[in-house]
């Protein structure tokens, strides 16, 4: 495949697991050992009940969009040629809200509210990106 | 208002041109600010024993230091105070509070709070790389700047509320009106523009427009700060700060429960601020709030209580915000019209100080007495709320 011009994660120890998760297309979150609170972005310990105990947990992938908006200027050159493009704030079903595009979709068929399902995208042999697209 | 805040008083005020580019060095528009700021107050630079803000002159071969050793070096001065240098949109407005309470608490007797911007760069608001504060692997890969999540906060709005592009730009509209009037607003000579003409511009983190975003301009002010006793031999008015109030909610808008609102959930800022003033929203002749995108005066016009939650949209559209209206604010034609430079909360607090000493010229509200301003920030989301009123 021709080389992959995004800009890639750059996993830190606490969210290298996150990441682990999405090469292996399962959308893990942290789940709190002492309250059952889920959490995202990772954090060392949760803010609910502030134990530092957690277990990372499988999402089913399913939510709906939250809010979005969609880019038409691009913030770094490698997006200039995919302007406009939808970037959503989704709703896990679960509870937790993730970032990222919304694909399969025509950018003016975007809603508040619609049902998405998270899709993988391999960009290269190390990096996997997730992104949702209408459920 | 607190015992300790009526020891103190803001005694002068500068602003230097605001433009696109300057084509000055930021240490040269930092001297014009402080000794403009000391002129208007009638003091010289040896009566400045503290200062707050970010100082251009450590960015130039100084390294990040303590600004106040620089400030004396350089302007053959000894502090006794150095308050802390923020970048954000919000931090002059911390940086009076923090001038106020080493004033009030003594440790200094006039602070300086600056801000000058006069780095290479403009634009529309907003070009940076997609980083999230929380780190850039939840953002950039997606190609999300966190601008953009000002495109959030208004399609959300819209959604709960029926909040509408027109009244989005009606924002634009009425602070471009304000800005005809103010001789120093970057927008000044550029004419009005109508709601059409921000529905024609074109689209940037949509729903918002080229023209509901603010550009980024460069360019400088400067406020000082005193003592209650010293005020009364100068040559202004005394400004008080009546009320100030924070309220932090959240690094990245992941973890807000609501994404339409900036002061926690119930105006905690504002709230918080018109209790230690003792006034009501009623009570505010003039009010400066933070536009740098049309959707975020809608928001902090309902997070302040000045109409009710979700009926910001309907409110602005009434013309209640226009000079002339029951609540005219950004009279000097806010981020979006007057200036963006750097960190623009202090062009907020300069223009209350004027409207409420009365020389606010074509725009000034007639009998201005009690002015509030309101910071927010939609990345390290947070809102600031101030309430200054002449002596």
């Amino acid at each position: 495949m021709s080389e992959y011009q995004k800009p890639l994660p750059t996993p830190t120890e606490l969210t290298q697991p996150f990441w682990d998760g999405v090469r292996e297309e399962k959308l893990l979150v942290q789940k709190c050992s002492g309250c059952g609170t889920l959490r995202h972005i990772p954090k060392p310990w949760c803010a609910n009940c502030l134990s530092d105990d957690y277990t990372w947990s499988q999402l089913s992938g399913k939510g709906e969009v939250y809010s979005y908006t969609i880019m038409h200027r691009a913030p770094a050159t490698s997006f200039q040629t995919e302007i406009p493009y939808a970037v959503a704030l989704v709703e896990l079903e679960e509870g937790v809200r993730m970032i990222s595009n919304l694909v399969g979709v025509p950018i003016e068929d975007v809603k508040i509210g619609m049902p998405v399902k998270v899709v993988y995208e391999h960009v290269n042999d190390e990096a996997a990106l997730f992104k949702f697209a209408p459920a | 208002m607190s015992d300790a805040l009526k020891k103190v008083a803001i005694v002068g005020v500068y602003e230097s041109a605001q433009a696109r580019r300057l084509n000055r060095t930021p240490e040269d528009l930092y001297k014009e600010i402080v000794l403009g700021a000391l002129n208007d107050a009638g003091l010289t630079i040896k009566d400045v024993d503290g200062v707050v803000g970010g100082n251009p002159l450590l960015n130039e071969g100084e390294g990040r230091g303590m600004p106040g050793s620089v400030f004396a070096e350089y302007f053959g001065t000894e502090l006794r105070y150095s308050g802390q240098a923020l970048t954000a949109t919000q931090a002059p407005a911390l940086g009076i509070l923090h001038a106020m309470e080493a004033v009030a608490t003594g440790r200094a007797s006039t602070v300086l709070v600056a801000m000058a911007a006069a780095t290479p760069g403009f634009g529309v608001a907003g070009g940076d790389s997609g980083q999230s504060v929380s780190g850039d692997q939840w953002l950039s890969p997606f190609g999300l700047a966190r601008v953009g999540y000002y495109g959030m906060f208004a399609h959300r709005h819209m959604h709960e509320y029926g909040t509408t592009p027109e009244q989005l730009a009606r924002v634009a509209v009425n602070h471009r009106k304000h800005a005809l009037l103010n001789p120093n607003a970057i927008m000044h000579d550029r004419g009005p523009i109508t709601v059409s003409d921000v529905l024609g511009s074109r689209m940037i983190y949509d729903p918002l427009h080229l023209l509901d975003c603010s550009p980024v301009n460069e360019g400088g002010g400067a406020i000082i700060v005193t003592t209650e006793e010293r005020a009364r031999s100068l040559k202004h008015p005394a400004i008080r700060v009546l009320g100030f109030a924070e309220c932090y909610s959240a690094v990245d808008i992941f973890h807000l429960p609501s994404i339409t609102a900036f002061d926690g959930n119930g105006g905690q800022s504002g709230r918080d601020a018109f209790a230690m003033a003792g006034v009501t929203p009623n009570d505010i002749d003039v009010a400066q709030i933070s536009d740098h995108f049309s959707i975020s005066p809608i928001i902090e016009l309902e997070d302040l209580g000045f109409c009710k939650k979700g009926e910001g949209g309907a409110f602005v559209e009434s013309g209640a915000v226009e000079l002339g209206g029951k609540m005219p604010i950004n009279t000097n034609g806010g981020y979006l019209s007057h200036s963006h430079a750097g960190s623009p909360g202090i062009f907020d607090i300069i223009e209350l100080v004027r409207q409420l000493r009365g020389e606010a010229g074509e725009r000034q509200v007639p009998n201005a007495r009690i002015g509030l301003h309101h910071g927010v920030g939609a990345t390290y989301i947070s809102a600031q709320t101030a309430i200054l009123a002449r002596d």
